[in-house]
């Protein structure tokens, strides 16, 4: 009961986490980072203003457009739900399971990172949204969702002991796992950089076009290309050691990792070469960031503790 | 149907309404950065002088993106951040033939062409930056009556806000020209300008 109350606890947080990096990277691809000037307040009020008189005479209103607003309001107040979920699971870690080193320290840890990349949204903004500082933005929330997913898994593993007793520890997939996951990183690190050096580029030249946006870029864009595709035989490699794995769940998220390579790498051309780059940079990004979690969740399966 | 199946489709149903959410939040966030460029009124007539004695009067401003500001060159304050920063602007798009640079001196009497010429070599890099003079009663009229900007208590007493001309003579937005955010936002309306043609 308190195992379950924990494992709720941890999957609403983590959906909610997800939920943020979504409405974060729309609050990146739609531009809406200086949608409120200031920060905690928006416009100096703690609802954003509907309309321009209600902003106080003591702030500049020039800036104001009531849609940037509430969607940068948006990403705002989404994370002080998760903010305050987190908190929930942490009185639950403290309260019930202070013995349990995986689930309290996972949880605190995930309060500290939540805190600190509120904060950091601050200097975010008070920086007119520097490119590095965004970047690390979406980095410090994967990290969060890393812990959360770890949280998850954890927590699901103490409810279903008998599930995972008795099965096959397969050095060669955990260790592919451990790689896979360093690949993914990687992965991340290389397209972020891209994305801030596509931003600061234009910045300084702004009248620059795509095509020739990407050819100021360092050959290392192609790496990022190369290392899609190396994971693309990773994750075949790793499905197929997973068809005839004993848990479910270990099969699907098999599948899952395969697949979502495969729409990564369709979403990843299409931004070079089709138009709506804002709705496919979104889910591009969205989909590395569940990909970071359901490896550490595979990983917890495959190598626990309760195999032989 | 089986439990998975149900939870596959609750998934992809999620992911399809988050796309459209995304869609329609994109869409409505380029619409109103186009919405909060509407005409605000048009620059009426004036003839003022650029520095090289040159008469510049409103119809320069055709078929141009104008980027205009008041400033004297005495003054200490505001005016060097917002020459500085319609400086790093001229830079920034200085492939472009469509933009130029206005800036109008409320202080003529010291002001004089010389002066001007220098204060100009301090800041522009590109002769697309209009430094002018003129009669300050002038002057005022088109701060007040033309841009509905306060112009009392000059020279000091200028507005420092920055104005974004369109190429129909059209004044579309105001921004504060010494705060970086505002810079950033104006650059950026510049672009959404240029790619209207």
């Amino acid at each position: 009961m308190k195992k379950q109350l924990f494992f709720q606890s941890a999957v609403v947080s983590t959906i909610l986490s997800y939920l943020l990096i979504f409405v974060g990277g729309l609050v990146r691809v739609s531009g809406s980072g200086m949608g409120c000037p200031d920060w905690p307040k928006c416009f100096g009020r703690w609802i954003p203003p509907t309309n321009i008189d209600q902003i106080p005479s003591y702030i500049d209103a020039t800036s104001f457009n009531i849609v940037l607003a509430w969607i940068e309001y948006g990403n705002r107040s989404l994370g002080v739900l998760v903010g305050f979920s987190i908190i929930v699971l942490n009185i639950i870690a403290i309260y019930y399971f202070r013995k349990e080193t995986k689930l309290l320290v996972s949880a605190i840890l995930s309060l500290i990172l939540v805190g600190a990349n509120g904060v950091l949204g601050a200097i975010v903004v008070s920086s007119i949204l520097n490119p590095f500082l965004v970047s690390l933005h979406m980095i410090l929330a994967l990290m969060l969702v890393s812990v959360l997913s770890y949280a998850c898994i954890e927590s699901y593993k103490l409810i279903n002991i008998e599930k995972f007793k008795g099965l096959e520890i397969n050095r060669s997939l955990s260790n592919s796992l451990i790689i896979f996951w360093i690949f993914i990183v990687i992965e991340i690190l290389l397209g972020t950089g891209i994305r801030t050096n596509l931003e600061l580029v234009s910045i300084e030249n702004p009248l620059l076009s795509k095509g020739e946006l990407l050819n100021a870029l360092d050959s290392y864009k192609y790496f990022h290309s190369f290392l899609g595709f190396t994971l693309l035989f990773l994750s075949v490699y790793i499905y197929s050691q997973l068809r005839e794995n004993k848990l479910y769940i270990t099969r699907f998220l098999g599948i899952f990792i395969l697949g979502m390579i495969v729409v990564q790498i369709f979403l990843g051309e299409m931004m070079i070469f089709f138009e709506l780059p804002q709705l496919t940079r979104l889910f591009h990004m969205w989909g590395s960031s569940w990909l970071v979690g359901v490896i550490i969740i595979l990983y917890n399966c495959i190598g626990n503790e309760y195999a032989k | 149907m089986n439990t998975l199946n149900k939870k596959l489709i609750i998934a992809f149903f999620s992911v399809l309404i988050l796309g459209i959410i995304g869609l329609f939040t994109i869409d409505q966030a380029t619409q109103s950065r186009i919405n909060n460029l509407s005409i605000i009124s048009e620059v009426p007539s004036f003839e003022l002088d650029n520095f090289d004695g040159i008469p510049f009067t409103e119809k320069k401003l055709d078929n141009k993106i104008t980027v205009a500001s008041f400033i004297f060159t005495q003054c200490e304050g505001a005016c060097p951040i917002m020459s500085t920063n319609m400086g790093l602007l001229q830079k920034r798009f200085s492939d472009s033939d469509i933009l130029q640079f206005v800036s109008i001196t409320t202080d003529p009497d010291y002001d004089s062409s010389n002066i001007l010429k220098e204060f100009s070599d301090k800041y522009s890099t590109k002769n697309n930056w209009f430094f002018l003079r003129g009669d300050i009663n002038d002057v005022v009229k088109l701060s007040e009556d033309g841009f509905f900007l306060s112009a009392s208590l000059l020279p000091v007493g200028h507005s420092t806000r920055l104005i974004l001309i369109d190429k129909d003579r059209n004044i579309r937005k105001y921004y504060e020209g010494t705060v970086d955010a505002n810079i950033v936002e104006l650059q950026n309306d510049i672009v959404t300008l240029i790619k209207q043609g």
